[in-house]
């Protein structure tokens, strides 16, 4: 139980990072892009992954696709290609070869997490205000970029595994720091963000888990 | 006796009154109401069976210690903020140890991953396991690389060091399937199930307190289910024990009023004064006093089980007190009417204490300390009626009740139908004969699932909520045993894979294995020879190349073994569930196919299915068999006392009114469909108290001028019995309703047979033959008021 929780932590983590990386509505957070209900959001992004004590960190390149309440599509192009899918069902890997391989099985938990994608697409901070501190500076005046400062509570699930989220953007989340306990940390960059009408093409869409209907 | 006597019985019952007040009050002596504890208190000598019961009490004392409690929503944020709010509210009862939702910080994860770091080239997943058997190492390599870069990687530097592969992550994920469900939201049929597990103070369960916390719970409940789109169930031994007691509570206190009042009033309509009242509290109060502290003093825990079967059979001191007080003022000073009850009343005495004493030959704890209370119980109420009593103003029965005519008309008529001695030796022939048929056509049912009362919307909800989040009700289990823990990991393991066919078909929903948590050492030393050969060797290097530290292959010599050890048990408590003593235990849930377990399981010694049901009611099996071995023992006691009071004729006829009175009570509530049990022979034992007082009481005044008031006696005896037990039998309850019906049969055989046997065709005490228009005509005292200085000399002597 343990383990689910943690795997929950790092899918929280993980979905925070792309639910930051989806457009707001603009109601919820002034500057964000509204994204329509049956629209999904596409990218390119940048992983940095620092490790403490290390001069040398891990840096990937890839793309991303959101759909809201169903799930994330993240492909990493270099260094080796690979896809991570995480939705309701749980995260699933899938290598080059296409061998897929689950963890976090057959639990429908997983879903909350695109649940709380669905709420910052909705500009429903509630969901994330339930788990997390939420710090939003608004544009300035003469800048369109605004920035949120995600802290766990205390108490959450989340927080023995993340210290923060910082995360900031203009019309769509840029840049995205998830700090961890012990000194490493993530940095996301985001790019050439589109949205774009469901439904999927055909290959991205048989990426997707299917909601268990149970 | 004189009045010294007196204040010094009254010193000895205030200080016995205060010791139990500093035993009790003080925490010294602990009342014991948990059912559990009561279990594995002895050894049976079979050590199976000692080690099953043990086991039982192992996993019972665990499940009792949790409540679950099932949130649904129709949609995920309504149903965990409604959880959350719950688990703030549960978590503010008193009792209330530890509230654990899905969102619960993994405050332990931490703790977790950097105690069993170390030994992650040791604890490899049965899928990794199974990978790297098959030779396909590159799968787990490709794995590896691909979480590195992942954005839901569980890497960090620390990690990356110890366990380049990521092995651990992938064996706690293996481990958290194994756990079951995980705990997590369930999405069904467009509602969202959100669990909410609440781990309660151990020093709840049997205190008075778990029904004031059920209560509390309930209501908890009951303000969310308020909410319309919320819905709340709940499940947990707390909560079916809590509903059991309260239903029995309830019917207890029903008839307990019934019958107080009927008694209070059924006293005071016979005597029309207080102190024939007083003077049977009085007496019941100090055997209560007795027994409490005859059983404070020798043991350090009381069950209440046996406080109160102990308080039942002493009810039997009250017939002590009705003996004194029904015997006519007007034959004697206070000193000579106790004179005339004197022998029956020591009589009975010693026949009541040898069978209760008889249940002390039992190993039971609980048999022991029914016995020991209910001795010292009855000789305090027997003190009390000697010393005290004749202290207490009495007044004459009022001869214008219907009772005293009923009285005589009784006692005519079982004048007339009592057989010659012979007739009375064929009748126990036949109650003998009946005893003997009844071994073979009346068998035990000790099935505990019989005994309650079953409340369904519990059962409704616990199965609700096991099939949607596969927790709570499961029963069954598996001991294991073995010599040292490494024998038994392996045996675990050997298990794990027989029953995998069974997991996969769904005979069985799930299990979970100490070895599961912790591989024996073979194992462990396997998978490091593999993690060697299948990862390090051909992609060690490559994966050096990728991160920022240098790859080195375990080393056998130097990596630890994870073992089943104090610092595991700190890190993961949950392995106390999973051992008891020298065995260990496995948790199986949802077994849908127990014939096809039971066939998977042929050929492993070591390995024992276990019904926790089936090994309580076996156990309470075993306290019947006791029970009944102690009754025949009491019953030859009173047999051997009859005869060397009345001699061998006439002692034999007295035997056969209780021996009848246990046999009716026995075959009439067998008839009626009452499952014989433990608590239904206790009941017995009862029947057999009260009925051999009914004949020696009536054998003793049989030729005494007091023959009638002795008769009133017994009806009255036999009146205050029935409503004090008797009653029972209108309960809701099985049990409680059970005793009531064994009881009532048995008491009304008692006091039809105990005129018959005790041989009233030896004498016409009230000369109904000639005069029973004239005395019914006339004051039954004035009739009956003949001198009894000769009766009390002749009668006191035993």
């Amino acid at each position: 139980m343990t383990l689910a929780r943690f795997v929950r932590s790092l899918l929280l983590a993980g979905s925070v990072i792309c639910a930051l990386g989806a457009p707001e509505t603009a109601l919820a957070r002034p500057g964000i892009v509204a994204l329509e209900k049956n629209q999904y959001l596409h990218g390119d992004f940048t992983l940095n992954r620092h490790l403490n004590g290390f001069s040398d960190g891990l840096k990937s390149q890839g793309e991303f696709v959101l759909v809201p309440a169903t799930g994330l599509i993240w492909q990493t192009k270099t260094p080796f290609p690979g896809t991570t899918v995480l939705g309701p069902g749980g995260i699933v890997n899938i290598d080059a070869n296409g061998e897929r391989s689950q963890l976090g099985t057959g639990a429908a938990q997983f879903g909350i997490f695109v649940d709380l994608i669905s709420s910052v697409l909705a500009g429903n901070w509630s969901a994330l205000e339930n788990r997390f501190h939420v710090e939003f500076s608004p544009p300035g005046d003469n800048t369109d970029i605004w920035q949120v400062k995600l802290t766990p509570f205390g108490e959450s699930a989340i927080g023995g595994q993340i210290t923060d989220i910082v995360a900031i953007g203009d019309d769509f989340v840029q840049q995205v720091r998830l700090n961890k306990p012990g000194g490493d940390f993530d940095d996301i960059t985001l790019s050439a963000q589109q949205t774009a009408n469901l439904p999927l093409p055909k290959d991205k869409a048989d990426l997707l888990p299917k909601a268990d209907p149970k | 006796m004189t009045g010294r006597h007196a204040t010094i019985w009254i010193l000895c019952l205030v200080m016995a009154a205060a010791w139990c007040a500093w035993q009790i009050g003080g925490g010294h002596t602990r009342i014991d109401a948990d059912f559990i504890s009561l279990i594995g208190q002895e050894n049976p000598g079979d050590t199976d069976e000692f080690n099953d019961i043990n086991a039982v009490r192992h996993i019972l004392a665990q499940d009792s210690r949790r409540a679950i409690f099932m949130v649904s929503a129709p949609n995920r944020d309504r149903a965990t903020n409604a959880a959350a709010d719950l688990a703030g509210r549960l978590s503010w009862i008193n009792g209330t140890e530890k509230v654990t939702t899905p969102d619960d910080r993994a405050g332990r994860l931490p703790e977790l991953m950097a105690f069993l770091q170390p030994y992650a080239p040791v604890l490899l997943s049965p899928q990794d396991r199974k990978t790297l058997m098959a030779g396909n190492g590159e799968q787990i390599y490709q794995r590896t690389v691909q979480n590195l870069y992942s954005p839901a990687s569980t890497v960090n530097a620390r990690s990356l060091q110890q366990d380049p592969f990521s092995l651990l992550p992938q064996y706690l994920g293996a481990l958290a399937g194994y756990m079951g469900e995980g705990g997590g939201v369930v999405s069904q049929n467009g509602r969202y199930y959100v669990p909410v597990v609440t781990s309660l103070d151990p020093r709840l369960a049997g205190s008075d307190r778990d029904a004031q916390w059920v209560s509390d719970a309930n209501e908890v409940v009951a303000t969310l289910n308020r909410n319309t789109d919320i819905n709340v169930t709940r499940t947990g031994q707390v909560f079916f024990a809590a509903a059991e007691a309260s239903h029995a509570k309830a019917d207890v206190q029903r008839i307990a009023l019934l019958a107080t009042t009927g008694i209070v009033f059924m006293v005071g309509l016979v005597f029309f004064s207080w102190g024939p009242l007083l003077a049977a509290l009085i007496t019941l109060a100090s055997g209560i006093l007795a027994g409490i502290t005859a059983i404070t003093i020798i043991f350090g825990t009381v069950h209440a089980i046996a406080m109160v079967f102990g308080s039942s059979l002493i009810g039997i001191a009250v017939d002590y007190a009705l003996h004194y007080v029904s015997i006519d003022p007007a034959r004697g000073s206070a000193q000579q009417r106790l004179r005339l009850i004197l022998p029956g009343l020591t009589l009975g005495l010693l026949t009541s204490v040898v069978g209760f004493a008889a249940l002390s030959i039992s190993p039971t704890i609980l048999l022991t300390q029914i016995a020991i209370y209910s001795v010292a119980g009855l000789i305090g109420a027997y003190l009390t009626v000697i010393f005290l009593l004749p202290f207490l103003p009495v007044q004459p029965v009022r001869n214008y009740l219907p009772i005293r005519r009923s009285v005589a008309i009784l006692q005519y008529a079982q004048y007339r139908i009592t057989p010659p001695t012979w007739g009375r030796l064929s009748l126990v022939v036949v109650i003998l004969a009946g005893f003997g048929a009844s071994t073979f056509f009346i068998k035990g049912d000790d099935n505990i699932r019989n005994l309650g009362r079953g409340n369904t919307a519990l059962i409704a909800q616990t199965n609700t909520i096991r099939q949607i989040l596969g927790m709570g009700a499961s029963p069954m289990f598996l001991r294991i045993d073995g010599p040292t823990a490494e024998d038994r990991l392996q045996t675990e393991e050997a298990l794990r894979k027989r029953l995998t066919p069974l997991l996969a078909n769904g005979a069985l929903d799930g299990m979970v294995t100490l070895a599961d948590i912790i591989p024996s050492q073979k194992r462990q030393t396997e998978n490091i020879d593999l993690v060697k050969t299948g990862l390090y060797a051909p992609y060690g290097q490559k994966l050096a190349a990728l991160v920022p530290i240098n790859v080195t292959p375990p080393s056998p010599a130097t990596t630890p073994l994870l073992l089943p050890d104090d610092a595991s048990l700190h890190v993961l408590p949950e392995l106390a569930n999973l051992q008891s003593g020298k065995s260990d235990l496995v948790r199986l849930r949802g077994v849908q196919d127990v014939a096809a377990l039971k066939t998977a399981l042929n050929g492993m010694d070591n390995t024992q299915l276990i019904d926790p049901a089936s090994a309580i009611s076996h156990l309470f099996g075993q306290y019947r068999q006791w029970a009944y071995l102690a009754l025949g023992v009491a019953m030859f006691a009173a047999l051997l006392l009859a005869i060397f009071r009345y001699g061998l004729r006439d002692g034999i006829c007295v035997f056969g009114a209780p021996a009848g009175a246990v046999l009716c009570a026995l075959v009439g509530s067998f008839a009626l469909g009452v499952p014989h049990n433990f608590f239904t022979t206790m009941a017995l034992f009862l029947v057999f108290a009260i009925g051999a007082d009914y004949v020696l009481f009536l054998a003793e005044s049989r030729h005494s001028s007091h023959d009638q008031d002795t008769s009133l006696a017994v009806l009255l005896s036999l009146i205050s019995s029935v409503l004090a037990f008797g009653l029972l039998a209108t309960s809701s309850v099985p049990l409680v309703s059970e005793i009531g019906i064994v009881i009532a049969i048995g008491l009304i055989a008692a006091w039809v047979l105990a005129p018959v046997m005790a041989g009233r065709r030896s004498a016409n005490p009230v000369g109904m033959e000639n005069s029973l228009p004239q005395s019914t005509k006339q004051s039954p005292h004035t009739a009956n008021s003949a001198p009894i200085s000769k009766d009390g000399e002749n009668n006191g002597q035993i």
